[in-house]
């Protein structure tokens, strides 16, 4: 076919022209491509962040959370809760003598209010399909010199002598002398002269002559008083950690899963703990080390990345350690939720919430509002500006390339003016430069899959790390704050790593703007060609 | 006969405020297997009178009638395959396809391609005598090659008027002479109408018919 030889021969004998359209398709092609798959990619992982309930296959979750000033509202049992719990007392006294080193670890619900697990059993098997409780404990950690912090003062001992006299009354001295009468009388019957030193004895055997004065001495009892200062200095420090006790029974759903252990190994048996990475760096934990929490020994057996970001606690172990270790045996604060369908989560929620007093139901879009950080600013960016740069990005490559190939016609006024000359009818010559540029659309789009794939292997390979801040659960921390200096609970801020993926779809979008943008300008060009006059051949273009 | 005749050609063409007539009321008439020459200095219209004979432009006024067509009144398509099939063009510049071979040129002409044209490819490029140089792209050939692709290429139509725009403005003078001769050949031999289009005299010789034109007027 001489249109095909004709085709091959304009495009590899001007191969110039043709690979810098082609470039610029390409570019043009491979930005669109790149920026899609970006969008793509981070909505992917902010999905991942914003469902945190999805990562660990729940629905809904299920807490009691009592704000400070709702506390009034609560029913008897549970004010009294919330408020013991929001109590720390420390009586240093028991921990040992002023001067020695001490550490204490104070284990509380905080304000995440704990339930019976047993309530568990009143789920409606028809809406909830799985379920999994935790008991998520604020730690409270002390350590340092225990203070001098009462005055003891020692009282008492001194001895306090005292006598006395007392006055007879008539009746008693009538009586006693009645008495001494009678005795008197009694040993001379018996032969026995009163007035004889024997007689004098019997007589005040028989009737005691009352002593008239009482004397004796009373020692005050030794006391130690101790008395409170008010404010005293020490180096205690204060740190606030949160420990969550796992349903190790459940695989499948739970505060963390198997699958998140990202070094060692998941909970196994009691006396083991896993940390995440960030707590573990911060304290110097090494795995299969020791950890001692509330005077237990636990060993490290593995670092988790939690995904449940709304309910995460640095430190987790079993549940039943945990509810040991707070004392709080058989009670739960956390009740995570798979619904039985879709369609049943709402239902579920209300069931849900109908068992306990004061709970509170999250669900996905609760969860999602509380993620902030780089990651969301990256992709309400890209959401933002994704429709602007693409539109721009493809009029610029419209615009670019319909120049380019309208150039590269007006460079070939004369060639075409003696096509015309020769016979050559118009849409012959507008099929033989639309042809041109749909072969040069095809290079452009091939190229296009090229650059875009090799420009998001590059971006995998800085590993981009977006994070996402998820504000943390308000377990009541903030009364311990107030009173004890600890630090401040930010939240746990997850770091995702922005792995760039394509999908076929946008390869494919992206090389039909390649041809389309090609095409548009072709068919530019072509009309303008098809416009030249066949006397544009005789035009002397010296 | 008359073959191609024409009526008051008026071809107008505005320069800014001004309007220049660049073909200024000719009237022509020309046998079928004539040789016309028409000489004159540069812009004096010559080129712009073949283009309205060739059915390259339309005149402003006036008619022209090709083998009793009258083409001047025709659709652009119509006139397009008038000239595809009755005419041949040679142009100073050769006007070659820059990326197309020798061979391919004179194939662009041809409207059903088939083994046979190719042979007649063959045919007409051993007739101007560049059988050799078929494969060769137009950079690689000289003015007087490249200008006898050309005239292979007026010829692979079999057309009855070979219309010839200064070949000779690009070559030496005794290339130019070849070319003149090859001319001067289709038209004894082959018959061919030739209307050749030059500023130099020595055409005249060859010319059946010269007119000589100065300022869009024959004088």
């Amino acid at each position: 076919m001489f249109y095909l030889r004709y085709l091959w021969a304009e495009l590899t004998r001007r191969w110039g022209k043709t690979l810098t359209i082609s470039l610029g398709l390409a570019m043009a092609s491979a930005i669109i491509i790149t920026i899609i798959s970006v969008s793509q990619s981070l909505s992917a992982a902010q999905d991942k962040v914003l469902n945190p309930l999805q990562n660990v296959g729940t629905d809904i979750m299920v807490s009691r959370t009592v704000n400070p000033e709702e506390i009034s509202t609560l029913d008897d049992a549970t004010r009294e809760e919330a408020l013991n719990d929001n109590r720390i007392t420390m009586d240093f006294s028991k921990l040992g003598e002023p001067g020695e080193q001490f550490t204490n670890d104070t284990l509380m619900p905080g304000s995440m209010l704990t339930f019976a697990s047993s309530e568990t059993e009143k789920l409606d098997p028809s809406l909830v399909k799985m379920y999994a409780t935790g008991l998520v404990l604020n730690v409270v950690h002390q350590e340092g010199t225990i203070p001098k912090l009462a005055a003891e003062i020692e009282t008492g001992g001194q001895r306090i002598g005292f006598s006395q006299t007392f006055q007879m009354s008539d009746a008693d001295r009538q009586a006693f002398m009645n008495a001494q009468q009678k005795t008197m009388e009694e040993l001379r019957n018996k032969g026995i002269d009163p007035n004889s030193e024997e007689g004098q004895k019997l007589m005040r055997k028989s009737v005691p002559n009352p002593n008239s004065t009482v004397s004796g001495e009373i020692e005050v009892p030794k006391e130690v008083i101790r008395q409170e200062i008010g404010s005293f200095s020490t180096d205690v420090k204060t740190e606030n950690f949160t420990l969550a006790g796992v349903d190790t029974s459940k695989n499948d759903i739970g505060l963390i899963l198997p699958d998140q252990i990202v070094e060692g190994r998941y909970l196994e048996q009691p006396g083991e703990v896993v940390a995440t990475r960030a707590f573990a760096q911060k304290k110097n934990y090494s795995l299969n080390g020791t950890i001692t929490i509330g005077g237990k020994e636990f060993t490290l057996v593995g670092i988790v990345d939690p995904k449940l970001y709304t309910m995460s606690a640095d430190l987790y172990m079993s549940l039943t350690d945990a509810q040991q270790l707070a004392d709080r045996d058989g009670r739960v604060n956390v009740l995570l939720v798979k619904a039985s369908n879709a369609d049943n989560v709402k239902p579920a929620g209300e069931s849900v919430a109908g068992i306990f007093s004061g709970v509170k139901v999250t669900d996905a879009s609760e969860t999602a509002q509380q993620v902030s950080g780089s990651l969301v600013s990256a992709s309400s960016l890209t959401d933002k500006f994704i429709g602007v740069t693409s539109i721009i990005v493809v009029l610029a490559a419209f615009i670019i390339v319909s120049l380019l190939t309208i150039l590269s016609v007006n460079k070939r006024v004369r060639e075409i003016g003696t096509l015309k000359a020769i016979g050559w009818k118009n849409h012959l010559i507008i099929r033989q430069i639309v042809a041109e540029n749909i072969v040069i659309g095809v290079i452009g789009a091939v190229l296009g899959i090229g650059l875009a794939l090799g420009a998001i292997a590059l971006l995998n390979h800085y590993d981009i790390s977006l994070s996402a801040t998820v504000a943390g659960t308000d377990t009541g921390f903030g009364f311990a704050r107030r009173f004890l200096g600890g630090e401040k609970n930010d939240g746990i801020t997850t770091s995702v790593q922005l792995n760039v993926i394509y999908t076929y779809t946008v390869l494919a979008l992206g090389s039909l703007i390649a041809l389309a943008a090609s095409i548009f300008a072709g068919t530019l060009a072509a009309i303008k060609a098809a416009k030249m006059k066949p006397q544009e051949a005789f035009r002397n273009l010296e | 006969m008359t073959f191609i005749k024409a009526r008051n050609l008026l071809k107008q063409y505005r320069q800014g405020a001004k309007t220049i007539n660049a073909v200024d009321g000719i009237n022509l008439n020309m046998n079928k297997g004539e040789f016309l020459a028409i000489i004159g200095p540069s812009g004096s219209g010559k080129s712009t009178l073949l283009q309205l004979i060739g059915g390259l432009d339309r005149p402003t006024k006036g008619t022209i009638e090709i083998d009793d067509i009258e083409i001047t009144k025709i659709s652009d398509a119509k006139l397009t395959t008038l000239r595809r099939d009755k005419m041949g063009f040679i142009f100073q510049n050769f006007n070659l396809i820059p990326t197309l071979t020798a061979a391919q040129n004179i194939e662009a002409v041809i409207a059903k391609r088939s083994k046979s044209d190719r042979k007649k490819v063959k045919e007409v490029l051993k007739q101007v005598g560049l059988e050799e140089r078929a494969n060769h792209l137009p950079s690689l050939l000289s003015g007087g090659e490249q200008q006898r692709v050309a005239i292979a290429r007026a010829l692979i139509n079999e057309p009855e008027i070979i219309l010839a725009d200064e070949p000779t403005g690009n070559l030496d003078s005794k290339t130019g002479e070849s070319i003149i001769q090859i001319l001067h050949n289709l038209n004894k031999r082959n018959k061919k109408t030739v209307i050749l289009v030059s500023h130099s005299d020595y055409v005249k010789k060859y010319a059946d018919q010269t007119i000589e034109i100065k300022d869009g007027k024959i004088t």
